[in-house]
C-alpha cells in the first residue's frame, strides 16, 4: 500500500523533470522545418525532360494531371529524308486538390521529368490556384533535393563506368602511340 | 427496411450550391462601422486568438491533432482548440473527406457558429473530393455546402502545411473589413414571446420529402 503523497511526488518529479528538459517545440513559421528526407511536398516538372508520352496521366489515381500537346514536323537532317514529328507540351498542370499525393506518376515518367520536391507551403485562397500550371511546376523544380548519395560499396553508376572505360581506353591509346614515337625516334637517331 | 415502402426512403439532401450561401451572417454595427485604426486593433485581437472548432472526418484529423501538440503547437499562433462547440468557436477545421449524408451536419455546425467565422479547409478531400472525387456518396469539396477561406493542400498536409494556412488565414484577418465581409444588415430581432421548444430546437435540417408523385 503506498503511503499517503506518493502519488502527489511522483507528479511533481514528472514536472520537474521535464521542467529541466528543453522544449520540443519546433518553432515552424519562425524557423524553417527539419522535414524527414525523402518528404513528399509537391512535385515538380522538368519541362525539358518530358516527351508527352502520357503515361504519368494514364497512371495517375486521382486523374489529376492536366496535359496538352501538338505535333511538330522537323525538318529531316540528311537530304532527301522524310521529315520527323515531334510532340511539343502545350500544357502540364497537376490539380493539387485532388492529387493523393502517392507518387506514382514520378514512378511513372521514364524520363525523370517528374520528381518530389519537399516544400509545402502552397495553401490557397481560391481553389482555383491549387492547379498549378507548367510555369508554376518548373519554378518547385529549383527546390528539388539532389539525389541521396550512393551506399559504401555499391557498384558504380553506369554513366560514370561507361565514361572511365573510355578514359581508360583513350589513355592506353594515347600512351601507346608515344611509346611507339618515341621507340621510332630511338630507331631514327 | 421495406424497399416497396416510398416513407422509407425518405433521405434526401440539399442541393449543393457552389460558393457562399446566400445568407452570409451578420455582425454588430460597432465592428462593422469601426474606423480604420480601431479596426486594425480589432483586426490584431481577433486574429490571435481564433477558438478552433476540429470537424475531423478522417486520417487528415490526425494531422490536425498533431498540430496541436506540443511539437508543432498552434496555441503559440493563438490557434486555441478548446472550444466546448461550434457555438463558441471562430475557426473551422474541416479535416477529411466529406460525405453526403456528413454534409447536413457540416453545414449545421457551420450555421451555428457565431459570425464572423472562417472555414479551413484542409487536405484533399476536403478541398475537392480528392481520391474519391468518382464515389457516388462523396462531396466533392466542402466549398459546395460552405464558404472556405483557405485550402490547405495535402493528402493529409504537413503539420507545418496547416500552421502556414492558419498563417494565410490570420493575414487575410489582418487585412479585411467586416463590413465588407458581412454587407447585409443584421436581422430584425423579434421579441421573445414564448420559450422555443425543444421540437423546435431539434426539427430536422430537411423535412420529410413530399411523396405524392411516387405514390
Amino acid at each position: 500500500m503506498s503511503s499517503w503523497g506518493s502519488g502527489l511526488i511522483r507528479g511533481l518529479r514528472v514536472t520537474w523533470q521535464n521542467l529541466a528538459r528543453r522544449s520540443v517545440t519546433a518553432q515552424y513559421p519562425d524557423a524553417p522545418p527539419e522535414l524527414p528526407p525523402r518528404s513528399r511536398g509537391v512535385i515538380a516538372l522538368f519541362e525539358e525532360n518530358c516527351t508527352v508520352c502520357m503515361l504519368c496521366a494514364r497512371e495517375c489515381p486521382c486523374w489529376c494531371i492536366y496535359i496538352d500537346s501538338h505535333k511538330e514536323a522537323v525538318p529531316p537532317v540528311e537530304e532527301g529524308a522524310r521529315e520527323r514529328s515531334t510532340n511539343v507540351l502545350d500544357r502540364f498542370a497537376i490539380d493539387y486538390s485532388l492529387c493523393m499525393y502517392c507518387g506514382i506518376c514520378i514512378e511513372a515518367c521514364p524520363f525523370d521529368a517528374l520528381e518530389w520536391s519537399p516544400e509545402f507551403e502552397y495553401a490557397e485562397l481560391d481553389i482555383r490556384d491549387l492547379t498549378h500550371e507548367k510555369d508554376r511546376l518548373r519554378e518547385w523544380m529549383w527546390t528539388v533535393p539532389a539525389p541521396p548519395g550512393l551506399d559504401p560499396a555499391a557498384a558504380e553508376p553506369k554513366e560514370i563506368a561507361t565514361a572511365q572505360k573510355a578514359a581508360e581506353k583513350a589513355a592506353a591509346a594515347s600512351q601507346g602511340q608515344a611509346a611507339e614515337e618515341t621507340r621510332d625516334d630511338g630507331g631514327g637517331s | 427496411m421495406d424497399v416497396n415502402n416510398p416513407r422509407a426512403a425518405t433521405v434526401d439532401l440539399p442541393t449543393p450550391s457552389v460558393g457562399p450561401p446566400a445568407d452570409t451572417g451578420h455582425v454588430g454595427a460597432l465592428s462593422k462601422l469601426a474606423p480604420e485604426p480601431a479596426r486594425y486593433v480589432l483586426n490584431w485581437g481577433r486574429r490571435y486568438s481564433l477558438w478552433v472548432f476540429n470537424f475531423g472526418l478522417a486520417c487528415c484529423a490526425i494531422e490536425f491533432i498533431a498540430t496541436s501538440m506540443a511539437r508543432h503547437d498552434f496555441i503559440r499562433l493563438g490557434v486555441i482548440p478548446f472550444a466546448p462547440g461550434p457555438r463558441q468557436a471562430d475557426l473551422m477545421v474541416v479535416s477529411g473527406t466529406v460525405t453526403d449524408k456528413m454534409a447536413p451536419a457540416v453545414r449545421r455546425l457551420y450555421e451555428q457558429m457565431p459570425d464572423p467565422k472562417y472555414v479551413i479547409s484542409f487536405g484533399s478531400c476536403s478541398n475537392s473530393g480528392g481520391p474519391y472525387w468518382d464515389s457516388y456518396c462523396v462531396t466533392k469539396g466542402v466549398d459546395q455546402i460552405i464558404p472556405v477561406d483557405v485550402y490547405v493542400p495535402g493528402c493529409p498536409p504537413r503539420p507545418e502545411a496547416l500552421l502556414q494556412g492558419i498563417l494565410k488565414v490570420q493575414d487575410k484577418i489582418a487585412a479585411e473589413s467586416l463590413g465588407d465581409r458581412y454587407p447585409g444588415s443584421p436581422p430584425e430581432r423579434e421579441p421573445l414571446r414564448k420559450r422555443l421548444s425543444a421540437k423546435a430546437l431539434l426539427r430536422p435540417l430537411i423535412g420529410p420529402k413530399d411523396h405524392d408523385d411516387v405514390a
